[in-house]
């Protein structure tokens, strides 16, 4: 298969993730969908490997997923914070600073 | 034959690493696991007095050492660390702005429950729990080690060579701020709220310069910036995909450094996160995420300057303007300071579009000098205090000066300096940028420029005109007498802001003989 | 005009370094300056004595000043600019700026205006301030104005005196902000420095495009290399020092706030929106002459801006019934005079400079006065409620009456001598220039008598509980001295000092053949100033005054308000940036999170309906951060395109 496909996968996993982000209201899978940009790029990064025929892409792709890990471990420690307080992940309730 | 086999062998070819020039970001590191361990295994009473001397003792050997390093200039590690002079120098200039927002951070005397942070993050805002941790005098120092890493993140972005690693210094410099910013002791509603908002946007952004990473590296073949300009320069012709990789690695910068429209968290953030979080936010952040869209912009797409000027043109203009304009309508200073610094942000920007080696040295001499002013405007915020705690809503400030004459001079000091007043720092730093951009061709960009000046100036005039032309009434705040540690950094702020102004060469030289980036 | 483009400063004199006394310019500006430092920094302690630290410290300033205008006229013609290198303040790659300071022929003359008047207004202010809590910080800011004023014309380059530029700015937007409590002083303190800003853009845009064109903002190199520069390069330079000007002297358009600022103390009105400050635009104008005389259409702007200033502030200051304001609109009209001269190239350069010595005195001297009658009716600034008060206040009635006569051209009176050379001036460059000038005049002799008579004669209108009484000697012999200055000034000045040969070095003086002799001018411009006098005192002295004012002509209405500078300003400016800001803050707020919800909406979620307009939603950053990728990215693909 052309590994071209794979980066418009990329893409369109991408711009699901992006939109997911925009419209969706839960705090957790808001950051899910970032988590899904993330991996939209690890996509790209081992499919662009594969065409330019340069291993790095794939390391690469390793260090994306120990960041993202990290990330997770701060965003759902943020999250449950929230959570905690409020009651709600609906990332719309917390808007006292506004303006 | 599989490619990918053939170029196997050099992949793990061993490269040489000079540990000598990144023994700054290594102290930092090892000072900042030290730091953990110290949570981990030093009984309560005796973490605070440890982890202070580990922090400070660490920015000082760091700041030792980048001065016996002045004159490095080399790449090592695979050739993804650069220690050139715009390094050093921004490697400096936070470490130094890193301490001073370190001593805010150690400040206990202004807030009556003695320290700035919850004393458990973890505790819910107005339960039993809080009371009790308060009551018994706890605090935390969990903000250390935090900070050591978001500082050794910040040394390692402004030196990248390499997109791969950017990513990470990236990340390593905001995870630990996104946790201290929801860290306050008071109004933890905002303070939480902040941290999210913040958290979940920068998430977004990293993820739009990651995509452009990979964009970047199905382009180039590589990440390195070296590797990506020399292929820019080969193959002008795939220029779809390099332009948006360029865009979506801008996007990602221009979130770190608050440009329009990416500017939104900024003042929400800014408002709701501590005080002293606030000041590292906005003085060593901005800092490193200039250096950085600096070291993309034109050490790897040096070759393609003219695609991506005219986007930061928009991008200035938009951010001078709305963050000027918008900044004249708030009636909260952490706010109001938020949006300046939008403000200001485009200003540097404007430094930024020069693209030339007096470009790249004035935006240096602007970083540093609004970075000093700009920690000294938010330690005297932290000292402003009302029952309730920082009393940031203007209207408390009204006649302020009358009460209280050094805080209301020096914050006009700073004020003035935003405004590029002369004789401050502030003025020498916008003719410096402004000037490299005229000497390029950016005339009326620099003329926009000079017009939101004069817009923001109408906006820091408007405080010094409530501290000191209005009569303070029963609403107005009074000014906390802090210990040696805010003392030190608004001393610090107000001196450099004078004395950059009045004689700005040793600064200048320094900007100057840092010379341009390596590659 | 352009046969006579003749040498110009930098051709004619070089920079000597500073020897002997001269070492201590930077002493001018150092006395002041501590005097300002001591008086604001050291806080109530300095009540007691400080007023009269800061009278010392000015007057101090101006005795070295004088010593240094008698050592300045022993040296030869050619060696008389003097500079005094402090420091090396920014030297970036090619970019070189010191902090240095230049004493030549033009600046002298405005360092002893500066300093002697500062010194009478300082005295006068003991005796006019003496009853206000605050007076040690007035004096603090006086002394920092003073100080400010010195770097101004003190400077040997132009990023120097831009510092002045803007300390000026400051110590006069917080003295016109002094009495803080009055919101109207207040308002006026905020407009000040806001269009005075207006002003400041140009004049930070000209250096920096000076910068660029001629890689220094030193005067003496500026100039030598003027006539490198392209025609369109010295065309923008002028127009953005002609905007600063324009800010910094009230000239039309950035006219309006000079009337307000006199909601100031009337020593402030006297010495900064008088004498000195305003006069900071003819100064910037003389002192960039190599500029101007090759840069012809923006000499002509000049002329133009001048004519229009010096009709309005005349028209305004005929309908005023606040004296204040009607003096105010008199320093429009004569600064209008001053600039028109300067944008007449060489012949009006040093007429320019003599009409704003001879203003500085009997301005002052007016202002001074009316501060004294104002004293005198319990602070009424309402001429309709003075009247018949030469009687009581003979001594500010004759001081007055001497500036009076000096401003309206009345020979021998100063006035009349740099008034006269102006007009003569504007004759040789063109017929309706002269016209302009001979009309003005006119209506300068109109509404200063108007004033006149309606203080000084006719009947009392007093308000029932004034008791007018003559001012304390520490303000009558302050009037005096500016009095007796208003006589004998330009006498002294043209016929003692020579002051056009003295400027000749910096200004590049040239006799242009005369049109018209001199006693023609002189005959028809005299005429029109006694007629207009003559109407006014039938008016207002002969026939009663209505205490209050009736509705009048429409051009008296429009003069009144101001010929409706305020409104145009906000039609133009402040309305569109104020609307610009609600949009932005209302885009921010509303739209795109209205959008975001209904976004939401369609997606099915419901209940959003209420926070439909409310803001800090996370998700709304994110879609405008979306929105800016996409502006990103279309950046990027159109310049390719």
């Amino acid at each position: 298969m052309n590994p071209v496909n794979y980066v418009i996968l990329s893409a369109v996993l991408f711009s699901i993730g992006a939109i997911g982000v925009l419209v969706r209201r839960n705090a957790i899978i808001v950051f899910m969908s970032v988590e899904l940009m993330l991996n939209a790029a690890n996509l790209a990064f081992v499919a662009f490997a594969r065409i330019n025929g340069i291993l790095s892409g794939q390391v690469i792709a390793f260090f994306v997923m120990v960041v993202a890990a990290a990330e997770v471990v701060v965003g759902l420690a943020i999250i449950v914070q929230i959570f905690r307080t409020r009651r709600s992940v609906s990332i719309d309730e917390p808007n006292l600073l506004k303006h | 034959m599989n490619p990918i086999m053939a170029s196997a062998p050099a992949l793990f070819t061993i490269r040489s690493v000079d540990y000598r020039a990144i023994s700054p970001v290594l102290i930092i590191l090892a000072v900042a696991l030290v730091s953990v361990f110290v949570e981990a295994f030093v009984g309560r009473s005796a973490r605070r007095p440890v982890q202070l001397v580990l922090v400070f003792g660490a920015f000082l050997a760091t700041f030792i050492d980048l001065i016996t390093l002045h004159a490095t200039r080399l790449v090592t590690a695979a050739g993804s660390v650069a220690v050139d002079g715009p390094a050093l120098v921004m490697q400096g200039a936070i470490i130094l702005l890193a301490a001073l927002a370190a001593m805010l951070m150690a400040e206990r005397m202004v807030d009556p429950s003695g320290d700035p942070f919850a004393a458990r993050a973890s505790s819910l805002p107005g339960s039993v729990d809080e009371a009790e941790f308060s009551a018994r005098g706890y605090f935390q120092t969990e903000v250390w080690p935090l900070l050591l890493f978001s500082v050794a993140g910040m040394m390692l972005f402004v030196s990248a060579n390499d997109l791969l690693l950017m990513f990470v210094a990236l990340e390593v410099m905001s995870l630990p701020i996104y946790l201290m910013a929801g860290m306050a002791r008071r109004r933890r509603l905002l303070s939480q709220e902040a941290s999210l908002k913040y958290f979940l946007l920068g998430a977004f952004a990293s993820a739009f310069f990651l995509y452009g990473m990979a964009l970047t590296f199905g382009f180039a073949g590589s990440v390195n910036l070296g590797s990506i300009a020399d292929a820019v320069s080969a193959k002008p012709s795939q220029s779809g995909l390099l332009l948006l990789a360029v865009a979506m690695l801008s996007i990602g910068l221009l979130f770190k450094v608050a440009a329009v429209p990416f500017h939104q968290w900024t003042p929400d953030a800014y408002q709701g996160a501590p005080t002293a979080v606030t000041a590292l936010m906005a003085t060593t952040v901005k800092i490193a995420a200039f250096g950085a869209l600096m070291r993309v912009l034109y050490v790897a797409f040096g070759g393609i300057r003219w695609d991506w000027t005219p986007m930061l043109w928009i991008v200035a203009i938009l951010t001078m303007v709305v963050g000027s304009v918008i900044a004249v309508t708030q009636s909260d200073i952490k706010r109001m300071l938020a949006y300046s610094s939008v403000a200001q942000a485009g200003f540097i920007l404007v430094g930024v579009i020069a693209v030339s080696g007096k470009g790249l040295a004035s935006v240096l001499f602007y970083v540093i000098a609004y970075g000093f002013a700009t920690i000294g405007a938010f330690a005297v915020v932290s000292v402003v205090r009302d029952a309730s705690g920082e009393a940031t809503h203007l209207s408390k400030w009204a006649g302020l000066g009358k009460k209280s004459p050094v805080t209301g001079a020096v914050l006009s000091l700073l004020m003035l300096s935003f405004a590029g007043i002369p004789l401050t720092s502030g003025f020498i730093g916008k003719f410096a940028v402004f000037s490299a951009a005229i000497a390029n061709g950016a005339t009326w960009l620099v003329i926009v420029a000079v017009i939101a000046s004069v817009v923001s100036a109408f906006f820091y005039a408007r405080v010094i005109v409530l501290m000191f032309f209005s009569e303070p009434t029963e609403a107005t705040a009074s000014v906390v007498v802090p210990s040696a540690f805010t003392t030190i950094v608004i001393a610090a702020g107000a001196t450099v802001t004078v004395v950059v102004g009045i004689a700005p060469q040793p600064l200048l030289d320094l900007v100057n003989n840092a010379g341009l980036f390596l590659r | 005009m352009n046969g006579t483009v003749a040498l110009s400063a930098a051709d004619l004199q070089q920079v000597t370094p500073a020897t002997g006394i001269f070492t201590l310019i930077a002493l001018l500006i150092a006395l002041p300056l501590a005097g300002a430092a001591i008086l604001l920094l050291g806080g109530r302690r300095t009540n007691r004595w400080g007023p009269y630290l800061g009278v010392l410290t000015v007057t101090g300033s101006a005795v070295l000043a004088i010593v240094m205008l008698v050592k300045l006229m022993s040296l030869p013609t050619g060696s008389r600019s003097i500079g005094q290198n402090l420091y090396q303040w920014v030297f970036a790659g090619s970019f070189k700026v010191n902090f240095a300071f230049q004493l030549d022929q033009l600046s002298i003359v405005f360092v002893l205006l500066i300093t002697i008047v500062g010194t009478l207004i300082h005295i006068y202010s003991l005796g006019y301030m003496a009853h206000d809590v605050d007076r040690r910080k007035f004096f603090g800011y006086l002394n920092l104005f003073v100080a400010a004023m010195l770097i101004l014309v003190l400077a040997g380059n132009y990023l120097l005196l831009y510092v002045g530029w803007e300390g000026v700015g400051l110590a006069s937007y917080l003295l016109i902000g002094f009495w803080q409590y009055k919101p109207a002083a207040a308002a006026a303190a905020k407009k000040a420095f806001v269009i005075n800003r207006v002003g400041d853009v140009g004049l930070s845009l000209a250096i920096m495009v000076m910068f660029v064109t001629f890689g220094t903002v030193n005067y003496s190199d500026v100039f030598g290399s003027a006539s490198h520069a392209s025609q369109g390069t010295l065309t923008a330079i002028g127009l953005l020092l002609l905007l600063a000007a324009c800010g910094k002297s009230a000239q039309f358009p950035l006219q309006s706030w000079l009337l307000d600022a006199m909601e100031g103390p009337t020593p402030v009105s006297a010495l900064i929106h008088a004498a000195t400050m305003v006069t900071a635009g003819v100064y910037l104008i003389v002192r960039s002459n190599a500029i101007f005389d090759r840069a012809p259409w923006a000499a002509g702007m000049v002329i133009a801006i001048g004519i229009i200033t010096m009709f309005m502030g005349a028209i305004i200051g005929s309908a005023k019934d606040d004296i204040k304001k009607s003096l105010a609109g008199s320093t429009m009209s004569q600064i209008g005079y001053m600039i028109t001269a300067a944008g007449l190239g060489p012949i009006g350069y040093v007429f320019a400079i003599f009409h704003l010595l001879t203003h500085g005195v009997f301005k002052a001297g007016l202002f001074l006065g009316a501060g004294s009658v104002m004293h005198g009716m319990k602070d009424n600034v309402n001429m309709r409620m003075y009247g018949a008060l030469r009687k009581v206040m003979v001594v500010t009635f004759i001081t007055f009456g001497a500036c009076y006569l000096s401003i309206i051209g009345i020979p021998p009176f100063s006035g009349f001598w740099s008034k006269d050379d102006i007009i003569h001036a504007a004759f040789e460059r063109g017929t309706l220039i002269g016209v302009a000038g001979v009309l003005v005049a006119g209506i300068t002799g109109f509404y200063m008598t108007r004033m006149v008579a309606m203080t000084f004669f006719g009947k009392a209108r007093w308000e029932d509980d004034a008791h007018p009484h003559e001012s304390p000697k520490v303000m009558t012999i302050p009037l005096v001295i500016l009095g007796v200055g208003a006589v004998v000034l330009g006498m002294a000045l043209l016929f003692w000092g020579n002051i056009k040969t003295w400027l000749e070095p910096v200004t590049g003086l040239t006799e242009a053949p005369t049109v018209i002799p001199d006693w023609a001018i002189m005959t028809i411009s005299l005429a029109c100033v006694l007629v207009g006098a003559a109407i006014a005192f039938v008016m207002y002295a002969r026939r009663s005054v209505p205490t209050t004012a009736p509705r009048g002509s429409w051009l008296t209405r429009a003069a009144r308000e101001e010929l409706y500078g305020n409104e145009v300003n906000n039609t133009l400016v402040v309305r569109p940036s104020y609307y610009a800001s609600r949009v932005l803050n209302w885009f921010d707020a509303r739209a795109i999170d209205g959008f975001v919800n209904g976004l939401g909406g369609f997606t099915g979620a419901a209940g959003t309906r209420l926070r439909r307009m409310q803001t800090g939603f996370a998700r709304s950053y994110a879609l405008s951060m979306v929105g800016g990728a996409v502006l990103v990215i279309l950046a990027l693909v159109l310049v390719r395109l």
